[in-house]
């Protein structure tokens, strides 16, 4: 071969080099798929840790933010029984809140859901490591076995807490939300109820996640032609109450806003609470501890990404609690044993909240009362916080 | 957010393809490539942070925690194995062949090739035709632009050869 057919080969090489690498894409979905795990499926050290600080930094900008929420102990004052039920969902949601759901007024009952299932956590004592190496570093999360001693202040006086069930969304639940946001059918994706197109965004639909336990919930990816929002003054938080206001998206449920805007994008998370008579609001928070409900998520005043609690309208029911000695005692003895050369550190728990999980259970799915303990310590010389989740319903009244 | 930083969103939609035509020059499978392409990005959107758009491109920055992603993906699956998914690779299999132009298939076909060069030929063609300049390439490589171009264009002439080898 001469050297010009050579040089002319290779040219021709080059050409379809490059019309190989263009014509070279990932599958449709996976572009959608990737920025959904982006934003939903981080570590759940680092999103334990994400949340707390970006709760902390919301409570630091939104003034608005109730004091119960940064509550360091909590404290119930009114000792109520189940009959003080009757007052449930007529109000008492705070500045910030609309009050219980009117489908959860309306279905509220006297009865019981029977034997409900018993919530599992995530971050539960990695007995065989050493303390060290289950501190997560960027969120001064310690996630293994310690020697738990309580030393704060629980007083609680209620004796029953609001137990809700939902019925899992099924398409047509799925389809009649997006048809009602004027979003069309577009397929049905496994994993998800289905996938719609709007104007100017992509609309994801998710039932249930047994595990990683997660709720229900919509996804908004906005496309490119999505416009920002421009109003004179406007911050984070207007933004997004307009966005979801002009998509009848606007919580119905009681919620605390939190503003990170740390980063890029700025986000703006709705935090839904459960009002508990003679409580007060206690956080829905998911099996790493994070705050959840609706988020929006800014870039440049343009919302990028909303993701948020699909609409289930809930039943609702008390149920019996622990007493505060016995949640306590339960919360001591999660710590652990541990088994490696290392001895557990001591920890002091200095913090309880009552607080709401999420507990799967296939057709019927329920959210429940739990008790978030907190305490921190030194490990190698930087402080470092344990959290300990335990169920709040009285024991004979939930599954093994 | 720095002015001179574009928001996130926008290099994600603008290098998501590129940055997997890069990785999928390189490995056996679509689906190793997803699995890489997903790293590449999830490492960049925590990272995202601490890019400073004066020190380097956004092209040069994802390209280069591909080309880490890609490296450490190697190194963890190991030769042997690589040689196994290369052996065993069957372009046409992963796919509905009906639904795929035929230039499209013969490109695939020639990516295989890339994907059996030597490491750092195979490297030297990915990034120059994921359309970074010699310059850029030779800084991701550790080169100089010469040496990067010196490079690419062995590797040019060796994936000729393997072509032809092939058609014969």
């Amino acid at each position: 071969m001469s050297e010009p057919e050579e040089e002319l080969e290779l040219q021709a090489l080059q050409r379809q080099l490059d019309d190989a690498m263009e014509t070279t894409r990932p599958r449709p979905d996976f572009e959608d798929e990737l920025w959904l795990r982006m934003q939903t499926s981080r570590p759940a050290p680092r999103r334990l840790g994400d949340a707390f600080g970006a709760f902390f930094r919301g409570v630091r900008e939104v003034p608005a933010v109730p004091m119960a929420a940064v509550a360091a102990v909590l404290v119930v004052v009114v000792g109520v029984g189940i009959l003080a039920y009757s007052g449930l969902g007529r109000g008492g949601g705070g500045a910030t809140s609309s009050s219980l759901s009117a489908g959860a007024d309306r279905n509220y009952a006297a009865g019981t859901f029977g034997r409900v299932p018993t919530p599992v956590f995530n971050g539960t004592p990695k007995d065989t490591q050493a303390p060290q190496a289950v501190a997560d570093a960027s969120s001064g999360e310690y996630f293994g076995p310690a020697q738990l001693i309580w030393t704060g202040k629980l007083e609680l006086t209620i004796t029953a807490a609001p137990v809700f069930r939902y019925h899992e969304p099924s398409t047509n639940t799925a389809d009649q939300f997006a048809t009602a946001l004027g979003a069309v059918l577009r397929e049905r994706p496994a994993g998800f109820l289905g996938s719609y197109s709007a104007s100017d965004y992509t609309l994801k639909i998710r039932g249930t996640v047994q595990s990683p336990q997660a709720s229900p919930a919509f996804f908004i990816f906005a496309s490119l032609s999505m416009p920002a929002i421009e109003a004179a003054g406007a911050g984070p938080k207007d933004i997004a109450d307009i966005f979801l206001a002009q998509h009848s998206l606007s919580p119905q449920w009681s919620y605390t806003v939190a503003v990170d805007s740390n980063g890029d994008p700025v986000k703006v998370l709705y935090e839904r609470e459960f009002d508990v008579p003679g409580s007060g609001p206690a956080y829905l928070i998911d099996g790493g501890g994070k705050h959840y409900g609706i988020e929006v998520d800014l870039s440049n005043n343009r919302p990028v990404l909303v993701s948020g609690l699909l609409p289930v309208n809930p039943d609702v029911a008390p149920y019996k609690i622990v007493s505060a000695a016995d949640a306590i005692q339960s919360a001591l003895a999660s710590g652990g044993q541990g088994v490696s050369a290392t001895p557990s550190p001591a920890v002091k728990l200095t913090q309880a909240e009552l607080v709401y999980v999420l507990v799967p259970a296939g057709d019927h799915s329920f959210y429940e009362p739990a008790f978030l303990f907190s305490g921190s310590f030194q490990l190698n010389g930087k402080t470092v916080v344990k959290r300990v989740l335990v169920p709040a319903i009285d024991p004979t009244l939930r599954t093994p | 957010m720095l002015a001179d930083r574009p928001p996130f969103e926008d290099l994600y939609r603008e290098y998501l393809g590129r940055i997997y035509a890069y990785i999928r020059a390189q490995v056996g499978t679509s689906a190793d490539a997803e699995d890489i392409t997903a790293q590449v990005f999830m490492n960049a959107y925590q990272a995202y942070a601490r890019f400073e758009a004066r020190n380097t491109t956004p092209s040069a920055w994802l390209f280069r925690i591909a080309r880490n992603a890609t490296l450490d993906h190697f190194r963890a699956h190991g030769r042997r194995e690589r040689l196994r998914r290369t052996i065993e690779h069957q372009p046409m299999a992963e796919e509905d062949p009906a639904a795929e132009a035929e230039d499209r298939i013969q490109y695939r076909a020639l990516l295989h090739q890339v994907a059996q060069l030597p490491e750092r030929q195979r490297d030297a063609i990915s990034l120059r035709h994921s359309g970074l300049s010699f310059d850029e390439v030779g800084r991701l490589m550790g080169c100089s632009e010469d040496a990067a171009k010196m490079l690419y264009h062995r590797a040019l002439k060796a994936l000729r050869e393997a072509v032809h080898k092939e058609g014969n």
